[in-house]
């Protein structure tokens, strides 16, 4: 069970060092909010998925807390992407323009 | 933490600063919570980084979004910076005197700690320190600290609100029968999410109030919760949607009751005998002990100030996001 | 996370700065979640990234409506009235 927990947090760790370099290097704000609002809720998940394999090993009263964290997925796999959507959605209104592979 | 706070002073773009004023105050929080101060963790990321942020979104919406350079020069400013190293320099000369942190001599630990941690479970059946310390054996200053959110609320009230005759006729004809509508291009997905997330801010925020006895939490927290979903349900929805729900004068007499609630209590446990906040007098009227009876004493306290709280944030955030007039805003 | 913080601090749009905050403090429930491990309370830890995870929702969204109503991401200049459209 431990072995499991570490596994799935560290494949979190690797899915949000991908989301900080394409946050980084991605010439505009439209494809930065691509890998940040698909990895980043992605690497919360999964790493939250390690953090209730190893509250379930420790503790008698596991089960509560890992309802707990259950609910903290469900809120941010539901209010994450809706975030992204909404900040997508005021920067078309607001007109910036998406970057296209011949102007600069 | 430091890094945030000198990159919120140095954007120009207001709504920037703001933006990262709010992650400022999450680094505030995490330090508290680094610290074990849990439950003044909770309260600053609850009133930090959640509401206060929408507040100044709110502000900058109706006022200009840019810094306007003041004049003066560079000299000006040179002695100004003087003037406030000299004072932030002595201010910090004043922090050597103090007892290192955790220092089990220092004269809080020493002498007043261990009576709380060692009675505070035989007088109340609370185990949080902190709720039983802020609501019953320093209810005085709760109480005031209640009223002063409360004059705040008003506060604002007072000065923003604008009465004219036009939004009367307004709001009660097509306040209550017309359907409700939706700006066309605002977003479906986002109204459903919210629609989904706000009865389970509520849920948690109930739980917040009334689990304070045992974890952290308490009235505060529960209520700047509560007045966070509403804010919630004006923001995703319109502002007319919360208005022709939580109509203004029932709005403006919930925050009231809160703190005659919570000031309630007290004169009840003067009509029964005791000192005025004196739960213990209370134990003919709840049931239990007397020791139970200052934990109920304690609920009933905490459930007043969560009230006062949430429709407070409810009532400024209507009213700095309507400029005062109460029809349209964020 | 902290590499994130730069594109807070470079971002060429305003609209850069909120994506870096809303990740940052996506990051930061996750971070909670570790320091109540480590301190072995995470009761106490797990009711406040459960508070935070929704209030960092509200902020997201408070942000973007007030670029949809603004229409433009250039900071506004003080208008006569100062009302919006």
């Amino acid at each position: 069970m431990e072995i499991l927990a570490y596994t799935l947090i560290s494949t979190g760790l690797i899915f949000f060092l991908g989301t900080t370099i394409g946050l980084l290097r991605f010439p505009d704000f439209y494809s930065r909010m691509h890998a940040a609002g698909k990895g980043d809720t992605l690497s919360t998940v999964v790493i939250l998925l390690g953090c209730i394999c190893i509250v379930s090993t420790q503790g008698d009263m596991s089960w509560l807390l890992g309802l707990k964290i259950l609910l903290i997925i469900n809120f941010i796999f539901i209010g994450s992407p809706t975030a992204t959507h909404a900040m997508m959605d005021a920067g078309n209104k607001a007109g910036a323009e998406p970057w296209r592979k011949d102007s600069k | 933490m430091v890094l945030f706070a000198l990159i919120s002073l140095s954007i120009q773009n207001l709504m920037g600063a703001a933006i990262v004023f709010g992650a400022y105050s999450f680094m505030m929080c995490l330090i508290w919570a680094g610290m074990g101060a849990v439950d003044v963790a909770f309260t600053e990321a609850a009133v930090g980084a959640g509401v206060s942020t929408v507040f100044i979104v709110s502000t900058i919406y109706n006022t200009s979004a840019t810094m306007r350079s003041r004049p003066g020069g560079m000299a000006f400013k040179f002695f100004i910076g003087v003037v406030v190293t000299l004072a932030g320099a002595f201010l910090l000369s004043a922090l050597t005197d103090f007892p290192d942190w955790g220092d089990p001599n220092s004269p809080v630990n020493a002498t007043v700690v261990p009576y709380y941690i060692e009675n505070s479970i035989d007088d109340t059946h609370v185990p949080n320190l902190v709720t039983s310390v802020l609501a019953d054996y320093r209810g005085f200053d709760t109480l005031l600290e209640t009223t002063v959110v409360f004059i705040a609320c008003i506060a604002i009230y007072s000065i923003l609100r604008i009465e004219t005759a036009k939004s009367k006729t307004d709001e009660t004809e097509e306040g209550i029968t017309s359907p409700p509508s939706y700006d066309p291009s605002d977003s479906l997905i986002v109204r459903q999410a919210s629609r989904f997330m706000i009865p389970f801010m509520q849920l948690f925020a109930l739980y917040v109030i009334a689990h304070g006895h045992y974890s952290p939490g308490g009235g505060f927290q529960g209520g700047v919760i509560l007045g966070a979903s509403l804010i919630l349900l004006a923001i995703s929805f319109d502002l007319k949607f919360l208005l022709r729900h939580w109509r203004e004068k029932s709005l403006m007499l919930l925050v009231a009751s809160g703190v005659f609630l919570y000031a309630a209590v007290g004169l009840a446990c003067v009509f029964m005998g005791g000192n005025y906040l004196e739960y213990g007098i209370l134990d003919s009227i709840l049931p239990g002990d007397q020791a139970m009876a200052r934990s109920h004493g304690i609920l009933l306290v905490e459930i007043g100030v969560g009230i006062t709280v949430m429709f407070s944030m409810v009532a400024i955030h209507i009213n700095l996001a309507s400029n005062g007039r109460f029809d349209r805003g964020l | 996370m902290l590499l994130v913080l730069i594109r807070a601090v470079k971002g060429p749009t305003v609209i850069d700065r909120l994506v870096a905050i809303n990740v940052i403090g996506t990051k930061s429930i996750v971070l909670l979640l570790f320091a109540g491990i480590l301190f072995s309370q995470l009761e106490m830890f797990v009711d406040i990234a459960l508070g935070y995870g929704l209030l960092n929702y509200i902020v997201s969204i408070a942000a973007s409506r007030y670029y949809q109503h603004r229409k433009s991401l250039e900071p506004v200049h003080a208008q006569q009235g100062g009302q919006p459209s």
